[in-house]
């Protein structure tokens, strides 16, 4: 067992160590075994389904919960999206009901999921919040319920009820900010020089999705508060991760759809800071062009994602939630600054969120065998840190 | 006339010699001269070729010396001291070298010969020229297609042309089709500019000739363009600027120096098209070295320098279409080079980066000035976003000088300057987006500032270095800030920003009349303005060949010992 712990096989999204439940252990840990190796798990129970979950699943549930966001900014009225507007206001109002609902529902799925396993795999999420990916998705479910919050057609922003679930849900990512943020520059394994990578950037965008609600909300002071943590923060990891540190360089090969996050990271710091000075100033601008850049930047480079494309996982689920935050960044700018050109643009990249949401639903739909994990990618990750040190 | 005798009989002597005349050769019937095995017949016998070709054509051409070639026919390594002399008639009228060193051609073609430059020992007064052709195939990798364009072209003109197809050795080729990875720049090379050879490496062109002048005239020319263009800003802005009136400066000094950019722009930039055109491989290597890749944002930020200082008897108001045709390959540059610091395995910024970087940095800043001059609105916004976020990252790179980082000087060197230059251009880029001098255009005014004092007072840490066509680059980053300087006078007018600003214009100007007389005593005086240019000349790998490098050179060494009396060409 210690000659195959040490082997990490990056290969597949999960760090592919042999799970404890095979007794046989099959060494390489790739998947191309995986009609045998289903076969020995699946006659395990379907508790062996937890044990491989893990919370990168939320992707699903981020992509979901901003898809229903952004088709609600398009139909409001103050929208001038022209081309857009006319399509969009066809669509009935129930559409938007439905899609919302089904975001709602998949993630109320999702959590129940987790907290299942919370409470039966607790070893599996205290190595999960470990492990230098896994412990920035744990992010995940709040960023998707402040969205589906604020994509809501029942509530208002003034409302009692609104302010109660945006305190719900804000508390977690403070609570997680202060044990991660407070990681970075304390803890002794875990510098942030060692675990920065593309997915710490969801915590940055937590924050900033609390602000960006809170603005909306009127409370400026609490919108300030997060919107100062996450830029803060968000400097120090723009900096880190561009240096790109040797000990940095542990991301496998199949999450590189998450370098997509550097696209979301400052168009959300945009939406929020909009929200909070009630206008697209310069500031916005910026933040919106800077991640104009970056898209542009990682879409002229398709070989860095080549080898992630072969096979579908979850982690193509990493494409959808960038991109619609950049269309969401893109329609405050349109509103801003009438123009051909942005609106151009609003449009564009509206239609490419929509078809890439898509298209990775029908995916799912699919091959949904795929998507379903193989491995459990923490447990024995934590034997090995246990027992290699 | 004798040539093409010669070339007419070279087959019929062939077929004579096939079979029957060369004793103790083995061959089957071949009709053509198909040798089975040409290096035999090359080698072994050359004598008897010598008697039978003297045989055949001493009667004909009443030579008293007889030309004797012999072709050794591997195609690998190098060969110059397989070569085989050769003896050359006085009385032969064959003043055509070319055809002395390929009498078979036909030969050469059927065989698939790498045929070899042939050295003639030049006898009495005849000064055969031939390390032009020894340089000519040994710089043949450099050449754009391996040296066939060129051949394309004399063929053009109507030259005969030389052997076909000369390659100057397979693993040679190998060596330089493919520009080195950036480790082996930082291996292979040291100093603030990664411009000096390790003591343990070795390079591909031989050091002591001097190459030829395209392949010596780095991309750091655009370096000249760029000081003096900034020095026409600094002189326009001198005249224009309100707060500057008490000096009265007039407007000559801003049109000639205008004019002489606009002179040297154009130069520099038509010579270094002629040499992407005939040695693109060493453009390439240029291009992938990692301190040099950031002077090809050079042209467009001097192009755009030009912009900034048109006179204003020449044009006032510039059209917005050539904003956007000099940000376009800024863009596309910046796309390539700031993607690979995000994402490039070996070209990570904590590696890579070096002050030279800056210049990248700028020319988003520059063009967010010119723009915003020209009265645009939202692109210098985006570029001047991208530019914060990047010099951002930069400068907290460089500010912590990684132990990993291999580029960084331990010793101050002019390329330091370069810190000046982007606060500088970026406060003046603020300043105008916004319309007034404001407090996010003061600070990095003053951040710009400070790093100039701390260079300034360290002056003396300057003296020793050697003199190099880059530092022409760095020194706009002071000029820019004395036109930053100049800016903020007119925001903020009083006795101590005015004296600061004449202070620091007059320290620009006197460096840049200083590095002009440097210049031109290197390049008419001393006449080595442009060094040969080793850092594009390393080995793609560690010199394991570095024996069969070294015997290369003491063969061309030797060859160059019997030829004790050959001319070189004067170069320039």
């Amino acid at each position: 067992m210690a000659q195959n712990q040490r082997r990490f096989n990056v290969t597949n999204h999960q760090i592919p160590i042999p799970t404890l439940h095979q007794s046989t252990t099959n060494s390489t840990g790739t998947d191309t075994g995986t009609s045998t190796r289903a076969s020995k798990t699946a006659s395990s129970s379907d508790l062996s389904i937890l044990t491989r979950f893990h919370a990168g699943y939320f992707r699903i549930s981020l992509a979901l919960c901003s898809q229903a966001l952004l088709w609600k900014t398009l139909a409001e009225p103050t929208t001038d999206a022209r081309a857009l507007s006319s399509i969009v206001r066809t669509i009935p109002s129930f559409a938007f009901i439905l899609l919302w609902s089904i975001a709602l529902l998949t993630l109320l799925l999702l959590c129940l999921l987790y907290l299942v396993r919370c409470f039966l795999r607790f070893r599996s999420v205290r190595a999960e919040l470990a492990h230098h990916v896994g412990m920035n998705y744990l992010f995940a479910p709040w960023i998707s319920f402040l969205m589906l919050l604020q994509a809501t057609p029942f509530l208002q922003p003034d409302n009692r009820l609104y302010r109660i679930l945006w305190c719900a849900f804000s508390v977690p990512i403070v609570v997680l900010d202060v044990k991660i943020y407070g990681q970075w520059f304390t803890q002794g394994k875990r510098f942030l020089s060692m675990v920065a990578n593309p997915t710490s950037q969801i915590t940055v965008i937590g924050n900033l999705v609390g602000a960006h609600v809170a603005a909306q909300m009127g409370w400026k002071e609490s919108a300030v508060c997060m919107f100062s943590l996450g830029i803060t923060h968000y400097l120090v990891l723009f900096v880190t991760l561009y240096q790109r540190f040797l000990g940095s360089d542990s991301l496998p090969a199949m999450l590189r759809p998450v370098f997509f996050l550097f696209i979301a990271a400052p168009s959300t710091a945009s939406l929020a800071w909009d929200s909070i000075s009630s206008s697209f100033d310069t500031g916005c601008k910026m933040l919106f062009f800077l991640s104009l850049f970056l898209f542009a930047s990682l879409v002229s480079r398709p070989a860095l994602f080549k080898r992630s494309m072969r096979r579908f996982s979850v982690a193509w689920w990493a494409y959808s939630f960038p991109l619609t935050i950049l269309a969401l960044a893109a329609t405050e700018y349109a509103q801003d600054v009438k123009g051909v050109i942005p609106n151009v643009l609003m449009l564009v990249l509206s239609v490419l969120s929509v078809v890439v949401t898509l298209a990775l639903m029908v995916f799912t739909a699919l091959k949904t065998n795929d998507i379903l994990p193989h491995d459990d990618p923490f447990v024995c990750y934590n034997i090995a840190r246990g027992t290699s040190t | 006339m004798e040539q093409t005798e010669l070339q007419v009989e070279i087959p019929s002597v062939l077929k004579q010699t096939s079979c029957q005349n060369i004793k103790g050769f083995d061959c089957v019937d071949y009709g053509n001269g198909n040798n089975p095995n040409p290096l035999e017949n090359a080698i072994s016998d050359k004598e008897s070729y010598g008697e039978s070709i003297a045989g055949s054509k001493i009667t004909k051409l009443e030579l008293q010396e007889v030309v004797i070639i012999s072709l050794p026919a591997s195609p690998s390594g190098l060969h110059i001291g397989q070569t085989k002399l050769v003896l050359h008639s006085e009385k032969c009228e064959n003043t055509d070298q070319n055809d002395t060193k390929n009498p078979y051609p036909q030969l050469a073609k059927q065989k698939k010969f790498h045929s070899q430059p042939i050295l003639v020992r030049e006898n009495g007064d005849r000064k055969v020229v031939h390390s032009e052709a020894i340089r000519d195939h040994r710089f043949d990798p450099f050449k754009t297609w391996s040296g066939r364009l060129e051949r394309q072209i004399s063929n053009l003109r109507g030259k005969a042309t030389q052997e076909p197809d000369i390659e100057a050795g397979a693993s040679e080729r190998d060596e330089i089709e493919e520009a080195p990875g950036v480790d082996r720049y930082f291996d292979a090379l040291e100093g603030p500019e990664l411009d000096t050879l390790r003591a343990t490496e070795v390079s591909v062109l031989p050091e002591d000739e001097k190459w030829p002048f395209l392949l010596r005239f780095p991309v750091n020319a655009f370096g000249i363009c760029l000081g003096v263009s900034s020095q026409a800003i600094l002189w326009k802005t001198l005249n224009t600027s309100p707060a500057m009136s008490f000096l009265h400066i007039s407007p000559m000094p801003n049109l000639i120096l205008w004019w002489a950019a606009l002179a040297l722009i154009l130069f520099v930039s038509f010579v270094y098209l002629l040499k992407i055109v005939f040695y693109f491989e060493a453009v390439k290597r240029e291009y992938h070295h990692p301190v040099r890749v950031n002077f090809f944002f050079a042209p467009w930020i001097a192009c755009m320098f030009m912009a900034l200082a048109v006179p204003p008897s020449i044009a006032v108001n510039l059209r917005p279409f050539i904003w956007y045709i000099l940000m376009t390959p800024i863009f596309i540059l910046e796309l390539k080079i700031y993607g690979q610091w995000m994402s490039g395995g070996q070209r990570r910024l904590s590696k890579v980066a070096n002050p030279s970087n800056h210049l990248s940095i700028v020319g988003n800043f520059v063009g967010a000035l010119l723009g915003a001059n020209m009265g645009l609105k939202e692109g210098p916004i985006f570029f001047f976003a991208v530019g914060l976020a990047h010099y951002i990252v930069l400068f907290v790179t460089l500010y912590q000088r990684l132990p990993t980082n291999a580029a960084l000087p331990k010793e101050l060197h002019p390329v330091f300057f370069l810190f000046v230059a982007a606060p500088s251009v970026a406060c003046m880029a603020w300043a105008k987006i916004q319309g007034d001098f404001d407090y996010a255009a003061r600070i990095p005014y003053f951040i710009a500032l400070f790093l100039y004092m701390s260079l300034a007072v360290r002056v003396n840490f300057f003296t020793g270095i050697r003199f190099s066509l880059a530092w022409w680059a760095y020194t706009f980053p002071m000029t820019g800030a004395s036109i930053a300087t100049i800016k903020y006078t007119m925001a903020v007018t009083n006795v101590v920003t005015r004296s600061l600003s004449v202070c620091l214009s007059a320290i620009s100007t006197f460096t840049v009349s200083t590095l002009l007389v440097y210049t031109i005593v290197h390049a008419f005086v001393l006449r080595d303005l442009f060094p040969n240019d080793i850092s594009i000349a390393i080995t793609r790998k560690k010199p394991k060949f570095s024996k069969m490098l070294s015997h290369f050179r003491s063969s061309s060494a030797d060859s160059k010992d019997f030829d004790s009396s050959i001319s070189k060409n004067s170069e320039i």
